[in-house]
């Protein structure tokens, strides 16, 4: 179990993407508990996952990314959930990869890629994308803050909630209505964080991932460029779609190495814990679950790979992201549960790490659309 | 309308008219703001050209004008079809 586990269809660069963090595996995981209760971003850390080279994986050479492919992403992701302990950093890296970065690059004019692109892939600048608002959330295109065109420049009041990476971020990608309801009623916006009329809220406490920043960011009269539009104005929904992808791809992957690493640890302790004069793997109450968080990572896996497949090769994936979406989240969730049951009380405890599993994992079936829009989206792409 | 413009159309009427045909669907009724596609149903217009027309989903411009009408959508799958041949 402790392999690197295939690569299946990964083009990839070399060396293979998944071993990018694990000799770090060290710093990364110093003292994470403590990180933990005091739901602090990590900077040391951040310097180590910017010098591992995580950052760069999707982005073009010329702006100082190393080429890779969408999967060859997932795949460093995947390696990172396996290494990081502290899922709230790797959350803030895979939206740091998603949010400007990725959007950017297929969409951004010369100037503001060659600009903004270089300190992205290092991660010298801190990224993060908006769309949620405190009235629309589950309805994300329903969204009330508005641009408003004036001369070279647009207008832009409003507010958005639940912004990660927002607290420390240099620049937001802010997704806001510049047409009437429908389709092409939204357009997108790279902001810099002292741009007037821009202002951050203090971070928000939460239940798990507590070392990735989250708060509210307001727009009162903040006048940008219109150079600042990322693609068409009225295209919004269509790089937001384009986003989606990708950050379902790239931060489900984070947990399924998550989950590889959960199941490699529920494994070992099953063979060492001795009750009943038999280590607890022997007795089929816990071999069991044991089986089925197998086949949970294993699923997990096999969907990840399928997706990341089809959206690498331009195929319709639109059903296949919702799914993967709900199958990895509700896994994650499933086997820390039941990690924390096969631990006994030593799960309960919060220095073993297994309980914060449990916390972390929640929030996986809220962001990126919930299980439920997911379900909808599937039922609506099947006509029902 | 020329064949696949028909194409189109038809494809248009069976998903989102339920089969439904109407004398209005000329190639620049404006399907958005008529109401008849909406977000979703936008994602499911580019699902199906690329799965039709066999161009990559990337490919695809993001641009608001290619999906407006079915005028629009038939001029952008020939062009894009013609630039892989
Ligand atoms: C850890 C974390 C990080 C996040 N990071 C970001 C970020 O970086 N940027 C950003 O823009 N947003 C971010 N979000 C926000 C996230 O996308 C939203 O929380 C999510 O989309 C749900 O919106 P909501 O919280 O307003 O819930 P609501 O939309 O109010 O939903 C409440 C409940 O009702 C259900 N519901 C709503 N509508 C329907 C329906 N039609 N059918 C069935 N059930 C329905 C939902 O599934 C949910 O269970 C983050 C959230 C979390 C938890």
């Amino acid at each position: 179990m402790s392999s690197t586990p295939p690569a299946p269809r990964t083009a990839g660069i070399e060396p293979d993407p998944y071993t990018l963090t694990a000799p770090w595996a060290d710093e990364l995981n110093q003292d994470v508990e403590e990180w933990d209760a005091r739901a602090e971003f990590p900077w040391e850390k951040w310097k180590v996952i910017q010098r591992s080279g995580l950052l760069a994986v999707p982005f073009e050479t010329r702006y100082g990314g190393s080429g890779g492919t969408l999967t060859g992403t997932m795949r460093a992701l995947e390696g990172l959930g396996r290494t990081c302990r502290d899922a709230g950093l790797g959350f803030s890296a895979s939206t740091q990869i998603v949010s400007v970065g990725v959007p950017l690059q297929a969409f951004g004019s010369e100037e503001l890629k060659s600009r903004f692109l270089p300190g992205i892939v290092t991660g010298d600048l801190i990224t993060a994308h908006a769309i949620t608002e405190p009235g629309n959330g589950s309805d994300a295109l329903n969204i009330s803050t508005t641009a408003t065109r004036d001369g070279d420049d647009y207008v832009i009041d409003g507010g958005k909630l639940f912004i990660t990476n927002a607290p420390i971020a240099d620049l937001l990608l802010l997704y806001v209505r510049t047409g009437k309801p429908g389709p092409f009623g939204l357009s997108v916006f790279l902001v810099e964080r002292d741009t007037p009329g821009l202002r951050v809220g203090e971070p928000l406490g939460k239940m798990g991932l507590r070392t990735s920043p989250i708060s509210e960011v307001t727009f009162e009269s903040m006048r940008v460029p219109a150079t600042r539009r990322i693609g068409q104005e009225g295209a919004g929904f269509l790089i937001l779609d384009h986003v989606m992808k990708r950050e379902i791809l790239f931060s489900f992957s984070l947990t399924l190495g998550e989950m590889e690493h959960r199941l490699e640890r529920v494994i070992g302790y099953a063979k060492s814990r001795q009750q009943f004069g038999a280590p607890i793997g022997a007795f089929q109450g816990v071999s069991h679950k044991i089986a089925d968080m197998k086949i949970a990572v294993e699923t997990a896996r096999k969907w990840l790979a399928d997706t990341g497949a089809k959206v690498e090769a331009g195929q319709d994936a639109a059903i296949d992201i919702a799914a993967t979406k709900i199958v990895v989240s509700e896994a994650n969730k499933r086997t820390a549960l039941d990690a924390v049951q096969i631990f006994g009380g030593q799960g309960y405890l919060t220095a073993t790490g297994i309980e914060r599993d449990v916390r972390n994992a929640i929030g996986g079936t809220i962001y990126s659309g919930t299980s439920e829009i997911q379900r909808n989206r599937i039922a609506s792409l099947l006509g029902l | 309308m020329n064949s696949l413009a028909d194409e189109i159309r038809g494809y248009i009427v069976t998903e989102f008219l339920d089969g439904e045909d109407t004398a209005d669907l000329t190639a620049d009724f404006d399907l958005i703001d008529n109401g008849v596609v909406d977000s979703l149903g936008v994602v499911r217009v580019v699902a199906h050209l690329s799965r039709t027309y066999a161009i990559p989903a990337d490919d695809i411009p993001l641009t608001p004008d290619s999906f407006r009408s079915i005028g629009a959508i038939s001029a952008f799958v020939e062009n894009a079809t013609k630039a892989a041949a």
